[in-house]
């Protein structure tokens, strides 16, 4: 398998040129292959209706006062998620699809998508500290023992009720910083190689860096795209699973339901006003 | 990039008698293979120990492949056929004339009789970056570097630039896209049909690729219809040297006359794009017009719409422009 | 003189074979046991080889050797190593593999790892003068005195002069003659240009191959030159050895234009492979080896100011060249200024110059090295100030030309026989100036007409070289030639006074001529266009010693005094007794028998040294006639060729099409005027070619040149010809050498490359572009008012 590209530059020397493809057929074909696994296993327990769905109607007496829409996502929450996951799936389509051999003028596409992806991530930065709650995303070392427990219940493996966890759960923190990570290698990369694509504002220069740092700034870039495909089928694939449908709806309507409320969450850690 | 060059390094050589059997091979050695026509691409890339195929699929032994033949509807020319034998032959001279000519302006005599029409079609760029070794998109590499603020790039593209900026170089392409030639491209078990221009692929489509050509894929012959038999023609070449040289620029255009208007005209350059160009607005433009000089500069304009040149070819717009205009002109 | 044979169409000796393909080149020796040897060629400009493995390599089935920096004699950085660890050019040797047959020699070259370090490079000589520059060596940019110097001018030097000027720092050259300021106060008209013109590679036909091997001590050594015997001596100088211990087998060359003149530095490396692994050694160069090693001839960025009285005399030219050195140097620019002053005698001159060393090919001498290109810069420069003085440009070229008494360059240097204005007259009249000169700057359709001159001075000849020819018993005279057979039928062409002075038939003479074993005398390299005339001297002086001798022998046996005989047709015999004679088999057994000084048993005082053992090798085979040419002489041997071209441009295109072209040659006697008509037209070609098409392109990001195949570098083909070529000669011999011969290799390219780039301003209405060469994109980009290449910039394409 190859896993680094390289190739001799003009002078002789060998340089790297990108990641190998074949690691891309490593990770759809790892995708798939866990999805396929998890879908049998869940299966075979039996477990998703039983962990996902609550029983809608029954006021628990602590939460009497509860509104019955939960408020999860503001408005300008979701339309970040939905325009990034857009421009996302527009990258990794004008990335991979053409190696994959169906063939097209990406170039273009990718680049511009690219920097919708920016601007949405700007946006989410600015807005995620200054008008939310930062902390919600973040983790310390005393909510491990407990992370790994709902991290357990997430994939189907816990036993037992699953842990009540604070707004977002372990495994979406988990999720959202190797999201970020590798979306941020991919933005900085990727910012970075617009100097050598033709734009309406510039004309390329391939020798801003040394061809053997390009090398690596390709095959970070070539990395972090990889794996955003595993990371994002993975996304993909739970949010349509039957037990976490719940959670995906509130990123569609904004809020999740009383019962979903006191089912999962913690309200000692995700305060709701009442 | 110098290290060592000019000696072929070792290869397994197949010279098939039947297309059958070239087909089979081609299927057999899939990417390892190499297709040999008249060798005058082949050999530059062999001898230089950039291409370094396992298998050679020579087809000079294919005698299918080579000939001239009426079909009733047209005629069909084999792949393997040498450029002079295509320029000699008396149907092409009298009903395709373009094509003759377009072909008698490839390289030297000496080359014309070793070169074959499908290889002067299915040829490589002559990009000198990409053809020195060097590690550019079209050899699979993160850059080109004929496209750099100081790159010398006299000779690369205005239009249809992709990351690749490199040029078509054959002759005979932009004749029969003129002509409404169609490319007979066979494969083991199928056969598909494609339209001249259509079997040239810019590198927005496939950046290692000039042609619909995919390993295993075989163009056994070009087919000409009636369609434009005894038109009126216009060809011109324009290099730097008077023989043994690829077009800067070059123009090829096919015309009906209805009176003293255009009834209906194809059109197409080369040497301005990944590949030739058919200007199908320009041909519009001029249907139903008088070929004067008003109409002329203005198809010459209307062709160069567009071009974005790079830092040392700003003159190919004006020249492609002039191209064009002269080829309306001869029709006036 | 008789001269039976001077001035006939004779062919010579070689033809059968080079057309039968019998004709044995370089490449083409074979002997027991031989190897072939492959090179791995520098990927950088510059570099420092780090380490290199080659253990893989050596390990291959099939693989003899290894030849690397260490095995080859060192020699000081200015100088070419045979191959090196420090290359300062990209494609320059660094080692050579040795192994059973080439194939796999080139897949062990590809098994050796070399690490490189790169190193600061530069391509363009300004770049190199800039502050802070880079230099093409680690001792330098420029040699001054024979010292490294790191030469850089002032960023105000720079900026003064803007993008379209070339800057003019300090210069390493210079020279002037008057006073250039009094000369331009004197002018009535000052032009005033910054000109560009293209280094470009010498593509002979055939590469520079070598083969040698040793025996008993004794290098055998074949190879690609242009000299035989001087080449030899070269081999000899740069490996430390007696040239008698050398076999030295040149016979035939296929071209060389300059860049072959004594052999090349890499004729070494067979013979020190050979030494090492004891095996005969083969090089084959191959295009791509030649195209980096083969030489270059140097571009310029100049600028030049010329200031003109209303009589149409140059009273002032000022003339700054900046030179690109290559690897190792060049010289051109100094012919370049003298050249300069030879066309145009102006009363006033300033000649300044620098050549700082670029990473790219070694340039060496090509075909008129200077003065070609300086004749292209400025001929159009001269044809503006005509325009502006309303003259025309034959009459101002001719009141500028120099007479008889001329001199030139900074030492004032005589000319012993001088033509010009004739050859002026003569090209106008056979070229119809008068009469095309109306066509000057006329459109039809797209075509804009043009017609241009070229006058083309270069050196064509030299002195006092050896001599040596025998008459042996079977009645035939064989000349033996140290010169070498360089595509030019100099090899006959010079032993023709021989068999004039001695009456014989050309049937009844033999060349012997490039292997040393056989005996050859001193000679000239085959270059600055000296053979015609240095070796019809030669030949004449030895051949008339050998005519003495002849008189001698026959007086001895016949009777009377030596000056009673005369000879013919291979007898002597007494005058107005024709019966009374010996054949010369019979004088030839005679002076075997008499021995000492007939039989080259006893050599003459004041022959070359080099001559002496050769002498010795012919020794008794018959009667030696062996001669030093002391005809003396005074001032420089110059020929001129007189270029005129009509040329059609295509404003559409910028396609220029060479139409008409006539040169007319002053180089004196024609001794073989289809040999010469070749010559001047071939010549010019070649400077067509200069003018129009040819080029060599480097990337500037990584220094590496492009135009490397034949295709991409654009020698002309046989569709840039006119159809309608004319040649003359004016045949008025030199008055100081005794059959009146010069040289014309040379002079025709400046002649023809002139003619165009003149041609072309003058069809574009005198505007001269001042770059050559000139392709379709930089005209058409001028007319159209489009961007192209910068002012200055070189090596572009």
């Amino acid at each position: 398998m190859e896993i680094l590209r390289t190739a001799p530059n003009p002078w002789g020397q060998e340089i790297l040129v990108g990641i190998g493809w074949d690691l891309m057929w490593l990770v759809v074909i790892s995708a798939v292959l866990f999805i396929v696994v998890h879908v049998a296993y869940m299966g075979s327990r039996g477990k998703a209706a039983e962990d996902g769905e609550v029983a809608h109607g029954a006021v628990h007496a602590l939460a009497s006062d509860l509104p019955e829409h939960v408020k999860r996502h503001s408005f300008a929450s979701r339309a970040f998620h939905w325009l990034m996951s857009v421009t996302m799936f527009g990258l990794l389509i004008t990335a991979f699809v053409p190696v994959m051999g169906w063939q097209f003028e990406w170039v273009t596409l990718h680049w511009i998508a690219g920097v919708a992806l920016v601007v949405t991530i700007v946006y989410h930065i600015v807005h995620s500290l200054a008008f939310q709650d930062f902390w919600s995303m973040w983790f310390s070392a005393k909510d491990l023992p407990q992370g790994m427990e709902e991290l357990k219940h997430a994939l189907g493996a816990g036993s037992g009720a699953p842990p009540k966890s604070g707004k977002y759960p372990f495994d979406h923190q988990l999720y959202h910083y190797a999201a970020a990570l590798v979306t941020l290698a991919a933005i900085v990369t990727g910012v970075l190689m617009m100097v050598r694509v033709d734009t309406p504002f510039w004309t390329r220069d391939p020798y801003l860096l040394s061809d053997r740092t390009w090398g690596l700034v390709y095959v970070i870039h070539g990395f972090a795209g990889v794996s955003l495909i595993g990371l994002i089928a993975g996304h993909v694939y739970f949010a349509i699973r039957p037990e976490k449908r719940w959670i995906t709806w509130s990123m569609i309507r904004g809020w999740i339901h009383r019962d979903d409320y006191l089912a999962h969450h913690d309200p000692e850690r995700w305060v709701v006003k009442r | 990039m110098a290290i060592i060059r000019d000696m072929i390094p070792a290869f397994d050589l197949f010279q098939p008698a039947s297309v059958e059997d070239a087909l089979a091979l081609l299927a057999e050695h899939g990417e390892d293979a190499w297709v040999l026509a008249g060798g005058l691409d082949t050999f530059d890339w062999l001898k230089d120990r950039i291409k370094r195929p396992k298998a050679v699929v020579d087809l000079s032994g294919v005698e299918e492949l080579t000939g001239i033949r009426d079909t009733g509807a047209g005629i069909e020319i084999g792949a393997m056929t040498p450029l002079s034998r295509v320029v000699g032959d008396p149907r092409v001279r009298a009903d395709f004339a373009l094509l003759r000519e377009a072909a008698e302006h490839v390289a030297t005599p000496q080359i014309r009789n070793q070169g074959t029409l499908g290889g002067n079609l299915s040829q490589d760029t002559r990009c000198w970056y990409y053809r020195s070794g060097w590690p550019c998109y079209r050899a699979g590499g993160n850059t080109c570097y004929a496209s750099a603020p100081k790159a010398m790039n006299r000779e690369h593209c205005i239009l249809g630039r992709s990351r690749c900026v490199a040029v078509s170089p054959s002759d005979t392409a932009p004749a029969l896209i003129a002509l409404g030639a169609r490319m007979v491209v066979r494969r083991a078990g199928s056969e598909s049909i494609h339209e001249a221009q259509d079997f040239f692929i810019g590198p927005a489509t496939d950046i290692q690729r000039m042609t619909v050509l995919r390993a295993g894929d075989l163009l056994t012959a070009v087919r000409i219809p009636e369609d434009w038999a005894g038109a009126r023609h216009y060809y011109e070449k324009v290099r730097d040297r008077g023989s043994w040289d690829f077009a800067l620029v070059s123009v090829a255009a096919a015309f009906r006359m209805d009176g003293d208007t255009i009834g209906d005209a194809r059109i197409a350059v080369n040497g301005v794009a990944p590949f030739p160009v058919r200007l199908d607005s320009v041909e519009r433009m001029v249907v139903g017009h008088a070929p004067d000089e008003a109409l002329a500069t203005e198809a010459g304009e209307l062709a160069v719409a567009g071009a974005r040149p790079l830092r040392h070819n700003d003159y190919k717009v004006p020249l492609m422009r002039n191209l064009v205009r002269r080829a309306i002109r001869s029709v006036a | 003189m008789a001269e039976k044979l001077i001035g006939k169409d004779i062919a010579a000796p070689d033809l059968l074979a080079k057309i039968t393909g019998r004709a044995r080149y370089a490449e083409d020796f074979r002997v027991d046991g031989m190897v072939f040897c492959k090179m791995l060629l520098s990927p950088m400009p510059h570099a420092r080889v780090r380490r290199i493995d080659a253990s893989r390599a050596l390990a291959m089935e099939g693989v003899i050797g290894i030849l690397t920096a260490d095995d080859v004699p060192q020699v000081e950085p200015h100088r070419e190593p045979v191959l090196t660890n420090e290359p300062v050019f990209e494609g320059q040797p660094v080692l050579a593999v040795a192994a059973v047959d080439e194939t796999t020699a080139a897949d062990a070259i590809e098994k050796i790892r070399v690490d490189f370090e790169p190193l600061p490079f530069v391509l363009d000589p300004l770049d190199s003068l800039r502050p802070g520059g880079p230099d093409a060596h680690t001792h330098g940019n420029v040699r001054v005195d024979g010292e490294w110097r790191r030469l850089k001018w002032s960023a105000a030097d720079f900026a003064e002069a803007g993008d379209e000027r070339l800057p003019m720092g300090e210069a390493t050259a210079e020279w002037s003659l008057g006073d250039v300021d009094r000369g331009f106060a004197e002018a009535d008209v000052i032009v005033e240009e910054t000109i560009v013109h293209q280094s470009l590679t010498h593509h002979p036909l055939e590469p520079r191959t070598s083969m040698a091997y040793w025996q008993n001590g004794k290098l055998y050594a074949f190879t690609s030159t242009q000299s035989t015997q001087r080449t030899r001596g070269a081999l000899a100088s740069a490996l430390d050895m007696d040239p008698e211990d050398i076999v030295f087998v040149a016979e035939y060359c296929g071209g060389g234009f300059g860049s072959k003149i004594s052999g090349s530095t890499l004729m070494q490396l067979p013979a020190i492979f050979s030494r090492k692994i004891g095996r005969p050694v083969m090089l084959r160069i191959t295009r791509y080896d030649e195209n980096y090693i083969g030489r270059a001839r140097p571009g310029f960025q100049g600028w030049v100011r010329m200031g003109l009285r209303k009589d149409g005399r140059v009273t002032a030219l000022d003339l700054y060249l900046v030179e690109e050195g290559g690897a190792y140097g060049s010289g051109d620019y100094g012919t370049a200024g003298n050249t300069a002053h030879l066309m145009y005698q102006p009363e006033n001159m300033r000649f300044r110059a620098v050549s700082p060393y670029t990473n790219t090919p070694p340039k060496a001498a090509q075909r008129g090295p200077g003065g070609a290109q300086i004749v292209t810069m400025l001929e159009p420069i001269f044809d503006k100030a005509a325009r502006e003085l309303g003259m025309d440009r034959v009459e101002i070229r001719r009141l500028n030309a120099p007479g008889p008494e001329s001199t030139f360059g900074p030492r004032e240097t005589p000319l012993t026989s001088v033509f010009a204005r004739e050859a002026l007259e003569r090209g106008a009249e056979l070229f119809g100036w008068e009469e095309k000169k109306r066509l000057s700057g006329t459109r039809s359709g797209s075509k804009l007409t043009g017609v241009g001159i070229g006058l083309s001075p270069y050196t064509a000849g030299s002195r006092g070289y050896d001599g040596l020819m025998v008459i042996r018993p079977d009645g035939k005279l064989y000349v033996h030639q140290g010169i070498g057979n360089l595509g030019t039928h100099s090899i006959a062409d010079t032993a023709r006074p021989a068999a004039e002075v001695l009456g014989l038939n050309w049937d009844q003479v033999e060349i012997v001529w490039g292997d040393s074993s056989q005996g050859l005398p001193r000679s000239s390299v085959q270059a600055g266009s000296q053979t015609i005339h240095a070796h019809t001297r030669a030949n004449h002086a030895a051949a008339t010693d050998a005519r003495r001798k002849i008189q001698e022998i026959a007086a001895r046996t016949l009777g009377g005094t030596p000056e009673s005989y005369t000879m013919d047709g291979g007898r002597v015999f007494r005058r107005g007794n024709p019966g009374q004679g010996m054949s010369f088999a019979q004088v030839a057994r005679r002076a075997i028998a008499l021995g000492g000084r007939y039989d080259g048993h006893e050599v003459p005082e004041g022959i070359h040294a080099e001559t002496v053992p050769s002498v010795g090798r012919v020794a008794g085979q018959g009667l030696v006639g062996v001669a030093r040419d002391d005809y003396g002489g005074e001032g420089a041997i110059y020929s001129w060729v007189a270029g005129f071209a009509l040329v059609e441009v295509d404003a559409e295109t910028g396609v220029v099409e060479v139409k008409e072209y006539t040169g007319v040659a002053d180089c004196g006697t024609v001794v073989h005027p289809r040999s010469l008509g070749a010559q001047i037209l071939g010549g010019s070609i070649q400077g067509m070619g200069m003018a129009m098409t040819q080029r060599w392109v480097f990337d500037p990001e990584w220094g590496v040149p492009f135009a490397k195949r034949l295709y991409t570098a654009r020698p002309p083909g046989m569709l840039d010809v006119p159809l309608d070529l004319r040649w003359d000669a004016l045949g008025i011999p030199d008055p100081q050498t005794p059959v009146g011969a010069k040289g014309i290799g040379e002079p025709p390219v400046g002649a023809g490359a002139a003619a165009i780039t003149s041609a072309v301003a003058d069809a574009l209405g005198g505007r001269c572009l001042c770059r050559t060469p000139l392709t379709p994109d930089i005209i058409l980009a001028e007319l159209e008012g489009r961007r192209t290449f910068g002012r200055l910039e070189t090596h572009v394409g």
